[in-house]
Order: structure tokens, then C-alpha cells, then sequence
């Protein structure tokens, strides 16, 4: 957690952002899906997954690996690993970060993911060698390819980044605690660090894992399958994708001459069990209250929050009590946001597609909406249909995953003056 | 198929485990380039040498895949081959 006695005069702030989710590859594009309210949401469609009793979820469709990341790294990797690969080259792009632009100092870029099941396709096609054929007709390759760390070392190998390195497995929450991590590492003195999740959880094997949780959806139809805080929520619709971010020294942006999009202003992270969603109140208001505490943030100067919206009524019931057990009165009158629900939650990478479009909130003024959820059945001031124009200074991000964690992240817009 | 390994198929084997693109003509004429110039990693060569296991069916020495350029793997294939033929 962040404390404001060691901020000192670094600051973490994001300069780019990198998206491969279901509603668009690229930053921009994601932008116009989510504040439209376009739901990517569809029937279940990759290969060997057809029969598969998961119905419905956030595919990436329109995304081209040969075209984004060299054929040698993609042989060796899995498709999660080539969502990152890209994500991190259009995070680098967007942050005005070229090819070969770091080339003198390696050791001042860093590389940090969060990951909640590694390389399923891959691991399920080399173990189908394995008993199909036998143990030599396995790849070398398995070796890394399925690995919950597997994205980290493939973008700093493919970037040459030598900085501080680090991979954060703690559920789906971990991918705002990944950006925590990051923004230490940044704090303690590393220039760059790349961070974010991508997860390609929508193979067979991968299916099949997630079957037996209670709270994955079955539901057949995209616009009823993910409908959190409605009296209809009957669970979550699992997404791939993610995004990555450029986490950088706000003096080093500034030396660069780049734009300050959000500074990363506090976090804190509690656990309380997994499935245990009652539990999950005061574990979520403890989190917020970490991360306001650490951002020097008093709940009223909240302007917008990026919900976790599991879709379990009492999940939905405990994340509504706990934000305005953190936040007071302000907490049912603060817009909150779901754009998950247009996109799937891709597990680690939910919450970083959550804090690419809180950054891209603040810069443009617009609450989005939450897609295919109307009737309100929780005291929040939930934003659906269309996006809500408003003066966004500082957002909340929120996230837990399904084993017990839960997260809290606050962004403020450009550079923190504080 | 012959019983001898070409560079053809060498650099067929590169393409389709390492997903490394080479030219034959250009490895036939500089043998001596070491596969990390080309961006063959050890896991890479090891995956190479298992396809070759699995198609000769018989084990290649033990240290095939510590072999650093194309001569020296083509040289120390082709006499294990020769020897066990």
C-alpha cells in the first residue's frame, strides 16, 4: 500500500495505454465502444468450445496476432502472451515511446503483469501430445508458454527492457495491485514500467475450469447473460483481452515532453475468502479506504467509480453496501460505471480494462455506460444507456476476484498537484 | 526423405518449431552463423532435435541440442545417422 509519507517528490503517472479487449484493439477504438455502450458480448464461437455449456462471452475477435508481434515469439507463446506482447507495443506507441527509443538505458524500464491462469490453449494442446502421443512429442516451448509469468518475460525479452521485472498472481484484483506494483517500482526509482494483464481464458481446458464456479453465467442470450445490481443478475460472463499501461516518473514524462494522462494515486488490497461475497463488504470498503488514505483523497472528491459488478445479486448487494460504507452519502450519489458488462470480465485483465477507460473518463469528461443493464435494484447512481458528461478529477477503480481478493485503485487526472 | 538431414529441412524444422524464417541458400552458404544470430534459442533447438528423435526414432547424442551453428548440428546429426544406419 501507498502511504502518503513516501511519495515524496516521485510521482507514477500513466502516459499510455495499450488495449486488446472484445470491444476493440487499440486505446482509441476501446474509447468509442465503451462510451457508446457497444456490447461485444456473443455467442461462444472459438474452436472446440461450441458444446461447452458456457454460452455466451467477451471474444476478441478483431485482433490479427501475425500483424502485431513476430512469428518466432508467437510460436512460442500463448494467445494470452500475444494479447500482452501487442498491448504493451500500442501502450509504448501511445506513450510516444518508439522502437529503439530506450535503446541507451535498458535498466530504466521495467515490466510488470498480472495473471490469473496462464497459457490454457497451449498447455491443453501439449498435454493432448502428451497422452496422444507420448512425452517427445511435447514442445520445449510448454516449458514457458503456459506460465503465469510468461508475458512478463516475453515483452521485456522482446523489448530488451532490463529494469525491475516482476509478475503479481493474486486473483483477478491483481491486476490493480500489478499497477500498485508499478508504481512503487517507479516511486523506488525505476524510470518506465509496463505494466498490465491480458488472459485468453476462452479454450476448452480453460471452459471447463471455469465451470464449476457458481457465479459464471450459463445464460444463452449476450443482452441477459451479465446484468449486475438488477434483480435479473444471474452471474458473470467471462471476456479475454486486457490492456497494458505506461506507467512512468512524472519528471521523466515531463523531460520526454509527453502528455500526463492520470496519476496513480493510491491503492490497498484485503482478502476475505473466496465466494465469501458478504465478507467481500467489508473487505471492499477496507480497500477503498486504504487507497483514499494513501491518495489523500476524502470520499467526496470521488468523481466517478469503475465498479467490479460481479452479477451475483448478493456479490452485487455487498459491493453496493461497501462503497457507501467507504464513501458515506456520497457513495449513492457518485456516478458509478460497469463497462464490464459490454465486454466479459477477463479475469486479471477485467481490472485493467476498468482503469484504461477511468483514465480515458478523466481526459474526456464522460461517465460510459454499463451496457444491458437498466432496473437498478441497489442504492447506486449507476449510469446506463448513454455516457454522462461530467468533470472528472479523480476516479476509483474497484476489483475482486473470485478466490477472495479485493482491490481498490484511485486515479487522478494529469499530474497530481499534491 | 533421406537418411541424411539437408539444409532444407533444417531450415523447414526452424520455420515450423521456432516460427524462424530462414533462407537455405543463406545457411548453405554461411554455416558458420550461429542460430542465435538467426533468433534460435536453446528451447528452440531442443524442439528440433525432439522432431528429428521422433522421426528417425532413435535418440540423437546428448549434446545435439547444445550445438551452436548449423554446421556443427548438420555435422553431428548427419554422422550420428550415418553411424547408426
Amino acid at each position: 500500500m501507498m502511504s502518503p509519507g513516501n511519495r515524496h517528490t516521485r510521482s507514477a503517472v500513466v502516459t499510455g495505454i495499450g488495449v486488446v479487449a472484445p470491444n476493440g484493439v487499440g486505446a482509441e477504438t476501446f474509447w468509442k465502444s465503451t462510451v457508446e455502450g457497444i456490447s461485444a458480448l456473443d455467442g461462444v464461437s472459438r474452436e472446440g468450445c461450441e458444446h461447452l455449456p458456457l454460452r455466451v462471452a467477451g471474444e476478441v475477435r478483431g485482433f490479427e496476432a501475425e500483424s502485431m508481434v513476430e512469428q518466432r515469439f508467437l510460436v512460442q507463446t500463448d494467445r494470452f502472451s500475444h494479447f500482452a506482447m501487442a498491448a504493451a507495443d500500442l501502450a509504448l506507441a501511445d506513450a510516444g515511446i518508439g522502437e529503439g527509443a530506450l535503446g541507451g538505458t535498458p535498466y530504466s524500464v521495467g515490466v510488470v503483469t498480472a495473471a490469473g491462469s496462464g497459457g490454457g490453449e497451449f498447455g491443453q494442446r501439449e498435454l493432448q501430445r502428451l497422452w496422444g502421443q507420448g512425452p517427445t512429442y511435447v514442445g520445449p516451448y510448454q516449458s514457458i508458454a503456459w506460465f503465469y509469468a510468461a508475458s512478463t518475460g516475453q515483452i521485456s525479452i522482446r523489448g530488451g527492457f532490463k529494469g525491475p521485472c516482476g509478475v503479481v498472481a493474486s486473483d483477478e484484483a491483481g491486476g490493480l495491485d500489478a499497477i500498485a506494483h508499478a508504481a512503487g517500482a517507479v516511486r523506488r526509482g525505476t524510470d518506465t514500467i509496463i505494466v498490465g494483464a491480458a488472459e485468453a481464458p476462452l479454450a476448452p481446458y480453460s471452459i471447463v475450469c471455469q465451470l464449476g464456479y457458481r457465479e459464471l453465467s450459463t445464460c444463452e442470450d449476450p443482452d441477459r447473460a451479465y446484468r449486475p445490481f438488477t434483480p435479473q443478475a444471474c452471474g458473470f460472463v467471462p471476456g479475454e483481452g486486457g490492456a497494458m499501461l505506461v506507467v512512468e516518473d512524472a519528471e521523466t514524462a515531463r523531460r520526454r515532453g509527453t502528455a500526463i494522462r492520470a496519476t496513480v494515486a493510491g491503492h490497498a488490497a484485503t482478502f476475505t475468502g473466496a465466494s465469501r461475497w458478504e465478507q467481500s463488504r467489508e473487505g471492499l470498503a477496507r480497500a477503498i479506504g486504504g487507497a483514499l488514505e494513501a491518495a489523500g483523497c476524502s470520499p467526496e472528491e470521488i468523481d466517478v467509480v469503475f465498479a467490479d459488478a460481479l452479477g451475483l445479486p448478493e456479490a452485487d448487494r455487498a459491493e453496493a453496501l461497501a462503497i457507501t460504507d467507504a464513501l458515506g452519502a456520497h457513495g449513492s450519489r457518485v456516478p458509478v460505471t460497469a463497462p464490464k458488462t459490454g465486454t466479459g470480465r477477463a479475469y486479471c485483465g477485467a481490472p485493467l480494462l476498468d482503469t484504461a477507460a477511468a483514465v480515458l473518463a478523466l481526459e474526456h469528461g464522460l461517465v460510459p455506460p454499463t451496457p444491458h443493464v437498466q432496473d437498478v435494484c441497489h442504492d447506486l447512481a449507476l449510469v446506463t444507456g448513454t455516457a454522462r458528461p461530467a468533470e472528472l478529477r479523480t476516479a476509483l477503480v474497484l476489483s475482486r476476484g473470485l478466490m477472495g481478493s479485493n482491490s481498490a485503485l484511485v486515479l487522478r487526472r494529469g499530474a497530481d498537484p499534491s | 526423405m533421406t537418411d541424411q538431414l539437408t539444409v532444407d529441412e533444417l531450415a523447414a524444422l526452424m520455420k515450423k518449431g521456432a516460427g524462424i524464417t530462414v533462407d537455405p541458400n543463406e545457411m548453405e552458404q554461411r554455416p558458420e552463423t550461429p542460430f542465435e544470430v538467426y533468433g534460435l534459442d536453446s528451447l528452440g533447438l531442443l524442439g528440433i532435435v525432439g522432431e528429428l528423435e521422433n522421426r528417425y526414432g532413435r535418440p540423437l547424442p546428448p549434446d545435439a541440442d547444445r550445438c551452436k551453428t548449423p554446421r556443427e548440428f548438420l555435422d553431428l546429426v548427419n554422422t550420428s545417422l550415418m553411424a547408426g544406419a
